[in-house]
């Protein structure tokens, strides 16, 4: 990972009675795709925009390479956008949209055809110059807008949600190939988009954004296994938020945590305890697919419990299970039913569940 | 089955040929399923040909026609070599051109300051691109005599001595009064240009001049083209401030008049017509036929993230400036309009009056006015929204034919089909001249296009399962128009002819040839108050003009905000 490329320090934007984004700190480094994910309206596209100097911060500040960009136009930016819609010069054709930065620069005419041929091959669309963008596919003219903006050789390389117009298959084919261009070409980039499975599979750190703030920083890794707060919990995956008692454990190096249908034995969680000998109100955040089901055999072992199976989904890669404990719902995403079975739905089961639990405090 | 694939595997040139009369001919039996529209149809095509293409028409057989009976290009031949009528030629081209650039030009930087200038100015410069609408365009004519005339308010202050008669004048004012236009075409294409594309640019480094040169200007090109068209023609056709303003310049509208009402030369008069009507047809053809669409579509999408755009003030203070000028002038002649009205003699005596209001001829002409308009405005409505409709939804063989017959009524110059009118029912059968029944003939046929339009563009929003479905409950075609359609169309209906009745109220042109002292319209009346130097009245005569078109276009904006129909902006 490089040095610090972009830092933002409570940068605030207003429209009106919104704050689309409030207060948001944050840095990016050399060489790295930084991916902002939240809900439509959180203010992620804004944000994108302050930096690309679409629009103007009212208060806060951001640095690239330090110096601050305070009052310096979108032309005189190192920096450049890959739009949505990807606004292609519908008047000019392919080449010349990739040109259109380089003669702004007043580049000599055969460097300039040079690096624009150069730019077509690196995103695979050799030959393709002379065409309009109107007689490109979707995915073809994503490439265009991409080579367009690399022309330029940006400090750092803003998309928004460069993906959302392309059909499904499509789109994850498109994932693999920015990935590769960012890694092969260690580019900088941010990215915007609400698409989770997105962020997870692109990004070497996510920001995940609500209300114009960034809520956690963090690898794919973290903000799934270790999110910070309720939101990005629920906001990435599907998720059990259990809540109970924590208290320290027989031996010091567990504790116990008390639910609704039982008592769990946890190694020793550092958060949100912190060290302390007292017991706390905490929610535990268990992921579907962390829990195991099998059938029930006396005795039960360590963290295992009895439930009936209320509900049960067949997805293909997955049965999604609703398990009832003590009544109340759980829910478990069992891989492999062909080995592992299928439990009918009113069926009695043993729910197995880990040692090792993420837990957030409680509400309120 | 094997019947299909024969079919297709012998589809060669003749049987697609003959697949298409087949389809000719399914059209015309369905058309006689319904007779009631076909009959209908046919009347209303018997119409447009007696009352727009037999005007049109009669002028090119009179321009043939030395004497009675003869056909020779001589009148042309005497036409090019006396200067005093190509002279007229030569200057309404170079008039059309210059007020064409200066009007696009002057319309494309108030179109851009409104949708990319500082936006608390967008309003009012909206408001002042649209106010000359309002106003008959000949009043401008009288403002600027008022201002800028041998005794004017402006000449007098400044000692001026320059005159404001002639080429500087008309230009002047032809660029008020075709701003409007010029600004809701160019307007109309800015506003659904993806500002992404600019940001865009930008983005790509390029500087503010830049991206007006390489991006703006090109994507807005099809519209601005339109505009420029459309300016053209209706400069050349321009009638009313030659008139006023012309200081006797030579024109084809103004002395294609003069050679037929002054001199009684109607075989002079129909030559200079068709030099009005070659450059008129031939541009609106391409306007309408080869610039098809002027939006610009962007290539794939999604809006919601691109926001307005702001542009920088390299470009925005030049256009400020250009936007200040236009608008003071604007603002000035208006007020002129109106202090005159009140005003006993500016600049001589001025006393608050409301004489100018109260003179018994300008009521008088008022209330013919509005009687004839009403009654064209009816025609206009009722005939083009029925031939709308049957062009729009029966498929009647050669309506594409009738629908070009009966634009031309737009696209001709007004002049031509006052001459038309006057040459064609001067003698029985229809021996019309000096009736008012002439007048409302002859502007509902010159509006019927706009209603027909309306009717067209409205027809195409509406789902033809409707139709089907009133049919399908058993309803007749007559009763499927009556009950599904009119009441879904009714907006185009209203707004064409609030429309027609507001251009009727303010035309001058086509009617110059028709009016007669019995039978005089508001609007000539302030041509021949300003010919006379009775400016005040003819202020006061305009100001009552202004009020009731400002009421016309309250109800035609209201039209729009109810029904999402607007017919200035045609869409
Ligand atoms: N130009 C604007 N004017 C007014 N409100 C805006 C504008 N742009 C964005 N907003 C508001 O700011 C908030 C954040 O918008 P945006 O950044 O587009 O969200 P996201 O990209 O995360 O969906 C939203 O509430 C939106 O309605
Ligand atoms: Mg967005």
């Amino acid at each position: 990972m490089g040095d610090t490329v972009l830092e933002l320090v409570d940068v605030t934007k207003r429209f009106g009675a919104v704050a689309a984004v409030a207060g948001a700190s944050g840095a990016v480094h050399g060489g790295e795709l930084v991916t902002f994910l939240g809900p439509s309206g959180c203010g992620k596209t804004t944000l994108l925009r302050l930096v690309g100097g679409f629009l103007e911060a009212d208060g806060g500040s951001i640095l690239l390479e330090g110096k601050p960009l305070h009052g310096v136009p979108p032309h005189r930016r190192d920096t450049a956008m890959v739009f949505q819609n990807y606004a292609l010069f519908p008047h000019l054709s392919v080449a010349d949209n990739v040109a259109y930065g380089l003669k702004a620069r007043r580049l000599p005419r055969g460097e300039i055809t040079a690096r624009v041929e150069e730019l077509l091959k690196t995103v695979q669309l050799e030959g393709f110059g002379e065409r309009r963008p109107h007689q490109l596919s979707g995915g073809q003219q994503q490439r265009v807008a991409l080579a367009r903006a690399l022309s330029i050789q940006p400090k750092v390389l803003l998309l928004d949600e460069p993906l959302s117009n392309l059909d499904a298959a499509l789109r994850v084919a498109m994932r693999a190939e920015i990935r590769r261009l960012q890694t092969a070409l260690h580019l900088t980039v941010i990215l915007v988009t609400h698409d989770q499975e997105e962020a997870i599979s692109m990004s070497d750190r996510i920001a995940i954004m609500r209300h114009g703030r960034f809520e956690q920083v963090g690898s794919p890794l973290d903000v799934y296994e270790s999110p910070a707060t309720e939101f990005v919990a629920t906001f990435i995956g599907r998720v059990n938020l259990i809540p109970g008692r924590l208290s320290p454990g027989p031996e010091p190096s567990h504790a116990t945590f008390d639910t609704w249908f039982g008592t769990l034995t946890l190694r020793a969680p550092a958060s949100p305890l912190g060290g302390s000998s007292n017991s706390s109100e905490v929610r535990a955040v268990i992921r579907p697919e962390r829990v195991l089901l099998a059938l029930p055999r006396e005795p039960l072992p360590r963290n295992t419990f009895r439930g009936e199976v209320a509900e049960s989904t067949y997805t293909g890669q997955v049965v999604r299970y609703t398990v009832l404990l003590q009544g109340k719902p759980l829910r478990v995403d069992a891989w492999d039913p062909v080995r592992v079975g299928r439990f009918p739905e009113g069926s009695a089961v043993a729910v197995q569940f880990p040692e090792a639990l993420h837990l957030l405090p409680a509400e309120g | 089955m094997s019947d299909q694939t024969l079919t297709v595997a012998t589809t060669t040139p003749w049987a697609s040929a003959r697949s298409r009369l087949a389809g000719l001919g399914a059209e015309a039996r369905a058309a006689a399923r319904d007779p009631a529209f076909l009959a209908v149809g046919i009347l209303l095509t018997g119409l447009v040909l007696v009352f727009t293409v037999l005007p049109i028409g009669t002028v090119l057989i009179r321009s043939l026609q030395p004497k009675e009976g003869m056909f020779t290009w001589e009148n042309f031949l005497e036409f090019f070599s006396r200067r005093a009528y190509y002279r007229a030629l030569i200057n309404s081209l170079i008039l059309s051109t210059a007020s064409m650039v200066l009007v696009t030009t002057t319309g494309f930087v108030m179109a851009y300051l409104c949708t990319r200038g500082p936006r608390v100015l967008r309003g009012p410069l909206t408001f002042i691109s649209l106010l000359p609408f309002v106003a008959p365009p000949f009043a401008f004519s009288v403002a600027l005599i008022i201002l800028g005339g041998r005794r004017g308010f402006v000449t007098q202050l400044l000692g001026l001595n320059v005159s404001i008669y002639g080429w500087p004048g008309v230009l002047l004012v032809q660029v008020v009064s075709f701003l409007p236009i010029a600004f809701l075409l160019i307007e109309n294409v800015l506003v659904s240009l993806d500002p992404s594309l600019e940001d865009a640019a930008d983005d790509l480094g390029a500087r503010p001049e830049r991206i007006l040169r390489t991006v703006t200007i090109p994507l807005a090109w099809p519209g601005t083209l339109k505009a420029a068209l459309l300016v053209f023609i209706l400069a050349i056709a321009d009638f009313g401030n030659p008139m006023i303003i012309g200081g006797g310049m030579s024109l084809l509208a103004t002395d294609a008049y003069s050679l037929a009402v002054g001199e009684q030369n109607l075989r002079m008069a129909s030559v200079l017509s068709v030099f009005l009507v070659i450059p008129s047809l031939f541009l609106f053809v391409i306007h309408r036929y080869l610039l098809r669409e002027t939006r610009v579509t962007t290539i794939t999408g999604n809006l919601a993230s691109s926001q307005s755009r702001r542009s920088s003030p390299i470009i925005l203070i030049p256009m400020l400036a250009v936007a200040a000028v236009v608008g003071l002038v604007i603002l000035a002649l208006f007020g002129v309009i109106f202090v005159g009205a009140f005003t006993e003699a500016i600049g001589v005596r001025n006393r608050f009056t409301l004489a100018h209001f109260v003179s018994q001829f300008g009521l008088q002409y008022l209330w013919t006015s509005i009687k004839m308009a009403l009654s064209a405005g009816l025609l206009a409505a009722v005939g083009g929204i029925v031939l709308a409709y049957i062009l729009e939804r029966k498929r009647i063989p050669g309506r594409g034919a009738v629908e070009f017959l009966a634009l031309l009524g737009l696209s001709v110059p007004g002049t031509v089909l006052g001459l038309g009118y006057l040459l064609a029912f001067h003698n029985p059968p229809l021996a019309l001249t000096g009736t008012l029944l002439i007048m409302v003939l002859n502007t509902g046929f010159r509006e019927l296009p706009a209603a027909m339009e309306a009717g067209m563009s409205k027809l195409r929003q509406l789902d033809v399962a409707l139709e089907e479905a009133s049919a399908d409950l058993g309803v007749g075609p007559v009763g499927t128009f009556l009950k599904v359609v009119i009441p879904n169309i009714g907006s185009a209906f209203m707004a064409g002819l609030i429309y027609a009745f507001m251009t009727g109220m303010i035309t001058v042109s086509a009617i110059a040839f028709l009016v007669s002292p019995g039978a005089n319209l508001a609007s000539i009346y302030i041509l021949q108050l300003a010919e006379m130097g009775y400016l005040g009245e003819g202020c006061a005569v305009s100001v009552m003009l202004i009020l009731i078109v400002f009421i016309c276009v309250v109800g035609l904006k209201w039209i729009a905000r109810r029904t999402g129909f607007d017919i200035i902006r045609g869409r």
